[in-house]
C-alpha cells in the first residue's frame, strides 16, 4: 500500500501538470464556446486541449507525444501556444515538425513496400503473421506509431497507455465532480 | 584470468542465459507477487473506482514513477535507462573467434555503473546480479569497465549516455564508437574485429561493448545473436506491458497480449472522446479557487477540489438520468454513449463539500504547483 501511494504522488504530480496545461488550452475556448453546438465546437475543444496538455507533460521523452502534438500544431497553432507558453512554442514547433517529417517520410517509406502474397500453413509463420497484423493495427492507434520499430513501439504503447489513463482519470473526475456537485444541489431545493 | 576464461568458453556454456531466463523468471516472479498483492489489497477499489493502476503495479511502475516524479528530460533518462537494462543484460555479443588469448574482459552485464546502482535499488535487477556476478567472478576485471557493441542502433542511445566513468575519459574514442554502433549488420563484423584489434592494442583502455552470449545448442553466428538479442528485447518490454494492462498476466502467446493491449489502447481513447463530449455538454463554469485546492490537501480527495472549483451552469438539454453514478463505475470497463443531460440551471456558490463521492482518492501528495490565483473561466 505504501509503495502503491508512492507511486501515486508521482502519478498526482502528473495529473496535476496535466490539468494545469488543461486548463490553459481550455481558456482559449472560452470566448468561442459560448454557443450551443456541442459537438462542433466544444467537445473537439475539450478534446483538444485535454491531448495538447497530456502530450506536452511527456513531450521530449517520447515518440507519440512529439506526434501528436505536431498535428494539432498543424491546425491549432493558437492552442498549443497558450499551453506552452511562446518561447517554448517556437522551439519546440520546429522540432516537432522536423520529427514528424521524418516520421511522415519513414511511414511513407514502409507503405511503399509491397507484400508478395505467399501461402504459408506453418504455425510458426502464421503466428507471425498475426503478430504483424496486431502491430499495425497497434501502430494506427498510437499516434506517430507508423514510422516505429517493434521495440520503441511497445515502448511508446507502454508510455502512451499510461498518459491516456491520466487523462481519462483526470477528466472523469472533472465530470464526476460536476455531477456531484449538481446532484447535491438539486437535492437540495 | 586468461585460463578461466578459456576453460568457460571450453565448457561450451554461455551465461547470458542467467540473465535472460533466469532472471525474467525472477522477474516474473517479482511482477506477479507485487500485482497479487496490490490487487487483493484494492480489489473494491477496483470495482468502484477507476484507480489508477499505475498504482498498484509492482516494479514495472518504479520506472513509470522515477520517470514521472524528476522533470521530463532526466525521467527519459532514466526510463529509458531502466526499460534497458534487462535487454543489454540479454544483449551481449560476445566477441567470438576474434577473442584473443590476451583480451581481457570483463564483459557482460549491467554495462555501467549507474544502471548497476539503479538496478540494485530495484529487486527486480537484484536477483539477475547475483549469478552473473558469480559467473564473472571468474572473468571480471578489478574494474567495472565494461564493453559493449551494439548490434541494434535503437540500444545506441542509451548507452552514450549513461557513460561508465572507464568510459568517460574516453571521448573521442566513444564518438567513434557510437558511429561504429549505428552501422547495422555490414558493420557488425568489422566493429567486432575492430574491438578485438582495439582491445588487444590498448592494454588499459577500454571500449564498453555489449556482449551476447550464446546458450548452449544455438547458432553463435551474428545474425541469429543479433536476433535472440531483439527478441528478448521486445520480450522483456511486452512483459512490462503484460503487467500495466489489466488481464494480460493470464494469457500466453504475443498475438493475444497484443489484442489485449489494443482492446484497452482503444477503450481508452473511446474513454477520451467520450468524457470530452460528456464535459462539453455539462458545460461547468469553473471558479477555479486555487487557495481552496491548496488548502484542501490533509485527508480531502482530489473530488473534493474538483467539486469547488465547479459551479456547473446546466443547459436545459434533457432529463436527468438517475443511472449516472452506475455509469461512471461502468465507464472502466467500456461504455455506451449516452446523452448526458440535466434539466435544471444552477448556480451556487464556491465552496468545498467533504463528501463521500466514488470517486475519491488519497491527495495526501498534493502540493500543488499551481499559482494561487482565481481564474473564472466559463468552458
Amino acid at each position: 500500500m505504501k509503495s502503491s501511494t508512492m507511486c501515486n504522488s508521482s502519478v498526482v504530480l502528473l495529473k496535476q501538470e496535466f490539468l494545469k496545461k488543461w486548463i490553459k488550452g481550455l481558456h482559449t475556448y472560452s470566448n468561442f464556446n459560448k454557443n450551443m453546438s456541442i459537438m462542433d465546437r466544444r467537445k473537439p475543444a475539450i478534446k483538444l486541449s485535454a491531448d495538447v496538455a497530456i502530450a506536452s507533460t511527456r513531450k521530449p521523452a517520447t515518440r507519440w507525444s512529439r506526434a501528436l502534438m505536431a498535428d494539432i500544431l498543424g491546425t491549432n497553432r493558437i492552442l498549443v501556444e497558450q499551453v506552452l507558453g511562446r518561447k517554448q512554442d517556437m522551439r519546440a514547433a520546429s522540432g516537432l515538425m522536423k520529427c514528424s517529417k521524418k516520421i511522415l517520410r519513414r511511414s511513407s517509406l514502409i507503405a511503399r513496400r509491397r507484400v508478395v502474397p505467399r501461402r504459408v500453413t506453418e504455425p510458426s509463420s502464421i503466428a507471425r503473421k498475426l503478430v504483424k497484423n496486431r502491430t499495425s493495427v497497434l501502430k494506427s492507434l498510437l499516434p506517430g506509431g507508423e514510422g516505429m520499430d517493434e521495440v520503441s513501439l511497445i515502448q511508446e504503447t507502454l508510455d502512451y497507455i499510461v498518459s491516456l489513463r491520466v487523462q481519462v482519470d483526470v477528466m472523469r473526475r472533472l465530470a464526476a465532480g460536476s455531477l456531484e456537485e449538481s446532484l447535491c444541489d438539486h437535492h437540495q431545493f | 584470468m586468461l585460463n578461466s576464461v578459456r576453460f568457460a568458453r571450453n565448457f561450451g556454456e554461455y551465461r547470458v542465459a542467467s540473465l535472460s531466463k533466469p532472471s525474467s523468471h525472477f522477474r516474473n516472479l517479482d511482477f506477479r507477487r507485487n500485482c497479487a498483492s496490490r490487487l487483493t489489497m484494492e480489489p473494491k477499489a477496483e470495482a468502484t473506482q477507476p484507480h489508477f493502476r499505475s498504482g498498484e503495479m509492482g516494479f514495472g511502475l518504479d520506472e513509470i514513477h522515477s520517470l514521472i516524479s524528476g522533470p521530463p528530460e532526466t525521467g527519459r533518462n532514466s526510463f529509458t535507462a531502466l526499460l534497458e537494462l534487462p535487454p543489454p543484460q540479454a544483449v551481449q555479443l560476445l566477441v567470438k573467434e576474434d577473442f584473443p588469448a590476451k583480451h581481457l574482459p570483463p564483459p557482460i552485464f549491467p554495462s555501467n555503473i549507474g544502471l548497476i546502482d539503479r538496478a540494485s535499488k530495484r529487486s527486480f535487477f537484484a536477483s539477475a546480479d547475483n549469478p552473473p556476478a558469480s559467473n564473472t567472478i571468474l572473468l571480471a576485471s578489478s574494474s567495472m569497465k565494461v564493453e559493449i557493441v551494439k548490434q541494434e542502433p535503437t540500444d545506441s542511445q542509451p548507452h552514450p549516455n549513461s557513460a561508465s566513468p572507464a568510459v568517460s575519459d574516453q571521448s573521442p574514442k566513444s564518438g567513434k564508437r557510437k558511429e561504429r554502433e549505428k552501422k547495422v549488420k555490414e558493420s557488425n563484423k568489422k566493429s567486432k574485429k575492430v574491438v578485438a584489434n582495439e582491445a588487444s592494442e590498448d592494454g588499459g583502455k577500454k571500449l564498453p561493448y555489449v556482449h551476447v552470449r550464446a546458450r548452449r545448442g544455438q547458432a553463435t553466428d551474428s545474425h541469429s545473436l543479433a536476433e535472440r538479442a531483439r527478441r528478448e528485447k521486445i520480450n522483456a518490454r511486452m512483459k512490462l506491458l503484460q503487467e500495466l494492462v489489466p488481464g494480460c498476466n493470464k494469457i500466453s502467446g504475443t498475438a493475444m497480449v497484443l489484442d489485449e493491449i489494443i482492446n484497452h489502447v482503444q477503450a481508452l481513447q473511446r474513454q477520451v472522446e467520450f468524457l470530452s463530449m460528456r464535459l462539453a455538454a455539462v458545460n461547468p463554469r469553473i471558479d477555479f479557487n486555487l487557495d481552496a485546492l491548496l488548502a484542501a490537501e490533509s485527508g480531502s480527495s482530489i473530488d473534493n477540489d474538483y467539486m469547488g472549483m465547479f459551479t456547473p451552469t446546466i443547459w436545459p438539454e434533457g432529463q436527468i438520468n438517475g443511472n449516472r453514478q452506475l455509469e461512471y463505475q461502468q465507464l472502466w470497463q467500456g461504455d455506451e454513449l449516452r446523452q448526458p443531460g440535466w434539466s435544471r440551471e444552477e448556480d451556487t456558490p464556491n465552496f468545498i463539500t467533504p463528501e463521500t463521492s466514488h470517486l475519491s482518492y488519497d491527495s495526501s501528495a498534493n502540493s500543488a504547483p499551481l499559482h494561487s490565483s482565481q481564474l473564472k473561466m466559463e468552458l
